[in-house]
């Protein structure tokens, strides 16, 4: 296991205030919160960020902490001494969490020192309660969510031993995408929660699902957008033209005097539902690349024989 | 550590489905108080009389989850979490937009 150096990752000193530290933490935190951040890696260095100050902002987690030396420098190979933490009292301690769904993310390090149960374990409780819910968060892509499919999810989750130290089980649960999810929408899989306490019944577990972005289609709500190049002629003269659906390649009409982003509509080409969403192609006109005697000589042909003024709006 | 898969039922919330203030208490570990405040803004659509028997519309259950962490993680208040998530749908909205323009744009240009 690696020691962790949670003054370097917070970038204060050792001597720092608990208000320098609680600063220090709003600011890396606002930086890189997942729901805000553009940073890469921003979920990573936020989990990082929280842990270190989970240890400093607690008077007796930081007075342990800095008592395992001043020597250990981050990354090096680290064993807690036996009974490190005698004296102390945050163990087995119900603890204030400051991310519940985030417990099960701290480091092994981290765990070896405080126990990684928190919000999930409540020593001590005898009497039957039920268990919480807990939350996670499925990427999906577009294709999942208009054809459906499974999904297994590996769920870590800490467990209390009977020793009072704390295990990490894995939970593998199948999770059934039905077709046509938007992004956002919520799963709830009753039972799959937290596991109840004596005749306590379990919680549920929602999932919250997220549609990776796409490389072609562009989603608004049920409602996929795409972008259809034409050529010059096409859009003049009108032309059937293939073009992507979700449900495969469609043949599609052109009319004859099509404009540059005009949107033509499939009806019930988009996602799934009741009732189903559309599917857009805003026209877009590309140009054939002037790039050969024969093609400059096409385009000066019609520059000298079309009247066209593609500015005559601006006035002159 | 032990691995056991379970199989089970996969119920979607579906758009026109509602929750009482507890269920989505339970369900996002939020209190009660910061719900029911975050629906007065209208960040979550909500019917019913009294607040503690409000219903509230599951469509918006990620803006008020989003809300939460803002105010847990980043210390900001209520006001200033539903301001924030608004503000990150907005952008959110202009960024796909625009790498749809840009798409439409890039393609004009290449010829294709």
């Amino acid at each position: 296991m690696e020691f962790r150096d949670y003054y370097q990752t917070l970038g204060v000193t050792r001597t720092a205030s608990a208000d320098e530290i609680k600063k220090v933490y709003r600011r890396l935190a606002r930086k890189y919160h997942p729901d805000v951040s553009k940073e890469p890696n921003a979920e990573a260095k936020f989990k990082e960020v929280q842990e270190a100050y989970e240890v400093l902002r607690d008077p007796e987690k930081r007075a342990a902490y800095d008592q395992l030396g001043n020597e250990m420098k981050s990354g090096q190979e680290f064993r807690p001494p036996p009974d490190w933490d005698r004296g102390f009292e945050f163990r087995g301690r119900p603890r204030e969490r400051a991310a519940p769904e985030m417990d099960a993310q701290f480091s092994d390090f981290f765990s070896s020192l405080f126990g990684g149960a928190g919000a999930f374990s409540h020593p001590g409780e005898g009497r039957a309660r039920g268990g919480r819910d807990h939350h996670a968060r499925v990427d999906i892509d577009l294709e999942e969510a208009y054809r459906g499919g499974v999904r297994t999810l590996e769920l870590r989750r800490p467990q209390a031993k009977s020793g009072g130290g704390v295990d990490i089980a894995t939970h593998a649960v199948k999770v059934t995408i039905p077709p046509g999810l938007t992004d956002g929408q919520q799963l709830r899989l009753s039972g799959q929660g937290e596991s109840g306490q004596s005749e306590g019944r379990a919680g549920d577990l929602y999932l919250e699902v997220h549609i990776r972005p796409h490389e072609l289609y562009h989603l608004d709500g049920r409602d996929v957008m795409v972008t259809l190049p034409l050529a010059p002629w096409e859009a003049a003269l009108g032309a059937t033209v293939t073009v992507p659906t979700l449900g495969g390649p469609v043949q599609m009409r052109i009319p004859e005097k099509s404009r540059a982003g005009q949107k033509l509509r499939l009806r019930g080409r988009g996602l799934p539902g009741d009732p189903p969403g559309d599917e857009y192609l805003q026209l877009s006109i590309a140009l054939p690349p002037a790039d050969s005697p024969k093609a400059r000589a096409f385009y000066e042909q019609m520059h000298r024989e079309l009247d066209f003024d593609p500015r005559a709006h601006l006035g002159s | 550590m032990k691995s056991v898969t379970r199989t089970t039922e996969t119920q979607v919330l579906a758009e026109g489905e509602w929750l009482s203030v507890t269920q989505v208490c339970r369900a996002s570990q939020i209190d009660a108080a910061v719900v029911i405040e975050l629906a007065e803004l209208g960040l979550v659509r909500h019917r019913g009389d009294e607040p503690r028997e409000w219903q509230l519309s599951v469509s918006e259950l990620s803006r008020l989850r989003t809300a939460a962490r803002l105010i847990r993680d980043l210390g900001v208040n209520v006001s200033g979490a539903a301001l924030a998530v608004e503000l990150l749908e907005a952008r959110r909205e202009l960024e796909s937009r625009l790498r749809a323009l840009e798409r439409c744009v890039d393609l004009s240009a290449r010829g294709e």
